[in-house]
């Protein structure tokens, strides 16, 4: 079906650009490297606080640094984007009579292969740190990660479409960015907030990814904090990806 | 047998509505396009040229009017537009991490032709735009003559009935900008229909079969570079003046602040000047040159550029809105 082959096609084109610049997938490979030398050892002392399940600290604290690796894996795709709006890569292929989602799609498929890359790399290398892999509850983890990634990829996209300018996508993507990963519970559970924060951190879809991660991680499949992370996530990327091919599909002026 | 036309327009609109109002952007358009010719739309920047190329081009709907291209209804059936057409847009259109080559494949493929035809095509336009000496670099590495053939390349992948190229030789230098002209008139000796726009007068002069003036939404007048040339009723003329580097300025002040003088600027070391009509302008002249003090030593009368059509047309001359140019 010609849908399929040109999300193929524009997949391809865009993982051989990111296979040509392995600068890139080496700087994503290190961050997992980078949290488990420099941040893993501040965890040691942490056990027996509420929120953190028992076993070693990586178990609770690894799904939470995923999470955060598909967040940004997607949150920061738009600047490439914008230098496609500029060169008039993407109204040359909207001239063509292929789909307007497969151009998203296209691009939103080369991210999530990175992602995965670079999460089961990560998952693999904690090992020797002490993580207990979970393998069917990382499974589910995955589809969860990549429900983000799918979100944040495609909300990333179609900013830099409607934007068109990287001076004014920075103040939103990092207006988003930071407030979304304190308000997860990714760096440090969210049961040591107070309440308040408690409130507010609900409203956030990252939020029951999170949970559900240390819920997964620890073999708690049909836990009910998993079905929340679908409940929110599913409606959440099905949204997203239609707001985004519609503005792939609107005129830029 | 008559063909019908490539491109046909019908009181085409095109209204964006901005902080200070409305702006009629294309406001009522109507024109043809023949099988084989290079029709050009010239006209000022801001005159609607891009916004009727986009319509066209199936990226924004029409307000109002109706537009066929390649014969079908770009409103109704954008899909079948877009099969039919190629476009290459006023920022080009190459993708530059991947090479020239990898380019024109992929174009050819979400056009849905097969694998071998691909090839084979591309291998064509490779020959035929001159790009074999880089077509398997990365485009990051071309210069701009190089990217924007390759811009007009990708556009003809998929054998289209019209190419339309915005604005093609903007930002290029003297000698790109010929060459991409030699490219254009080969294309046109392959009997390819091309759509161009333009704010160069020499280069809708050199390349186009058929132009419109645009100016303001509107198409004030339409015919061949020569047709339109013929109707121009002023009269121009050079004059140089004795000592005339130190006199130009002074000469051209006067000039612009005399009722009969049209236009007036300065060309090869002449100055140009247009008057409405040379039996009554002449004689004010010479009596205002005299006047003034200043010697007259050569006066030739010149023919009319397309820029002295749109200065009848418009009430002003396109060459002084396009200092870039």
């Amino acid at each position: 079906m010609k849908l399929f082959v040109d999300i193929g096609l524009l997949f391809k084109r865009k993982m051989l650009e990111t296979l040509r610049n392995p600068v890139f997938i080496i700087i994503s490979m290190s961050t997992p490297i980078v949290y488990l030398v420099l941040f893993a050892p501040l965890l040691n002392h942490l056990t027996g606080i509420p929120g953190v399940t028992p076993g070693h600290v990586l178990n609770a604290f690894i799904p939470g640094l995923l999470v955060i690796v598909a967040f940004l894996s997607g949150l920061f795709v738009g600047y490439t984007m914008i230098d496609e709006v500029k060169n008039g890569v993407l109204e040359r292929m909207r001239v063509t009579p292929t789909s307007r989602f497969s151009l998203l799609a296209g691009r939103v498929l080369r991210d999530l292969v990175n992602m995965t890359v670079v999460v089961v790399f990560f998952v693999i290398i904690a090992i020797p740190f002490g993580f207990d892999l979970n393998v069917p509850g990382f499974l589910v983890e995955l589809v969860l990660l990549a429900m983000i990634l799918i979100t944040t990829s495609s909300f990333g996209n179609a900013l830099g479409v409607i934007l068109g300018d990287e001076d004014k996508l920075s103040p939103i993507v990092q207006g988003i960015n930071l407030p979304v990963i304190l308000l997860s519970g990714m760096l440090l559970p969210m049961e040591l907030a107070p309440k308040w924060l408690q409130v507010i951190a609900h409203l956030n879809p990252a939020y029951y990814v999170v949970e559900a991660g240390r819920q997964l991680q620890a073999g708690n499949i049909l836990s009910a904090k998993v079905a929340y992370a679908f409940m929110f996530m599913v409606p959440l990327t099905v949204i997203v990806m239609v707001w985004a091919t519609r503005t792939f599909q609107r005129s830029v002026s | 047998m008559a063909a019908d036309p490539v491109v046909l327009t019908e009181d085409l609109k095109k209204y964006f509505s901005s902080r200070k109002g409305v702006v009629k952007a294309v406001d009522g358009v109507d024109l043809s396009v023949m099988p084989g010719e290079i029709f050009g739309f010239l006209g000022p920047n801001g005159a609607g040229k891009t916004t009727t190329l986009r319509m066209l081009t199936t990226l924004i709907p029409p307000d109002a009017g109706r537009a066929l291209v390649a014969g079908f209804d770009v409103r109704k059936e954008p899909d079948k537009v877009r099969r039919n057409i190629g476009y290459v847009g006023q920022s080009g259109g190459s993708d530059l991490p991947a090479t020239g080559r990898e380019n024109l494949v992929l174009q050819g493929r979400l056009y849905g032709m097969s694998k071998a035809d691909t090839k084979a095509r591309a291998a064509e336009l490779i020959d035929l735009l001159d790009l074999a000496g880089f077509a398997d670099r990365v485009a990051y590495t071309y210069s701009g003559g190089q990217r924007r053939r390759l811009d007009v390349a990708i556009g003809l992948m998929n054998r289209p009935q019209v190419l339309f190229l915005d604005e093609p030789t903007t930002g290029l230098d003297p000698q790109n900008r010929a060459n991409l002209w030699a490219q254009i008139n080969k294309l046109r000796s392959e009997g390819a229909t091309i759509f161009i726009t333009t704010h160069y007068l020499d280069e809708a002069d050199a390349l186009c079969d058929r132009l419109a003036i645009m100016d303001e939404g509107k198409i004030v007048d339409e015919g061949t570079p020569d047709e339109l040339k013929k109707e121009v009723s002023h009269d121009c003329i050079t004059i140089s003046v004795e000592r005339h580097e130190e006199n130009e300025a002074a000469l051209l002040d006067k000039l612009r602040h005399e009722d009969f003088v049209l236009e007036a600027g300065v060309e090869d070391g002449h100055v140009r000047l247009c008057v409405g009509d040379l039996a009554t302008g002449l004689p004010r002249l010479m009596r205002m040159l005299d006047e003034q003090g200043f010697v007259l030593e050569t006066v030739k009368l010149v023919e009319a550029t397309l820029d002295d059509v749109f200065l009848q047309k418009t009430g002003y001359s396109l060459r002084d809105l396009t200092p870039e140019g």
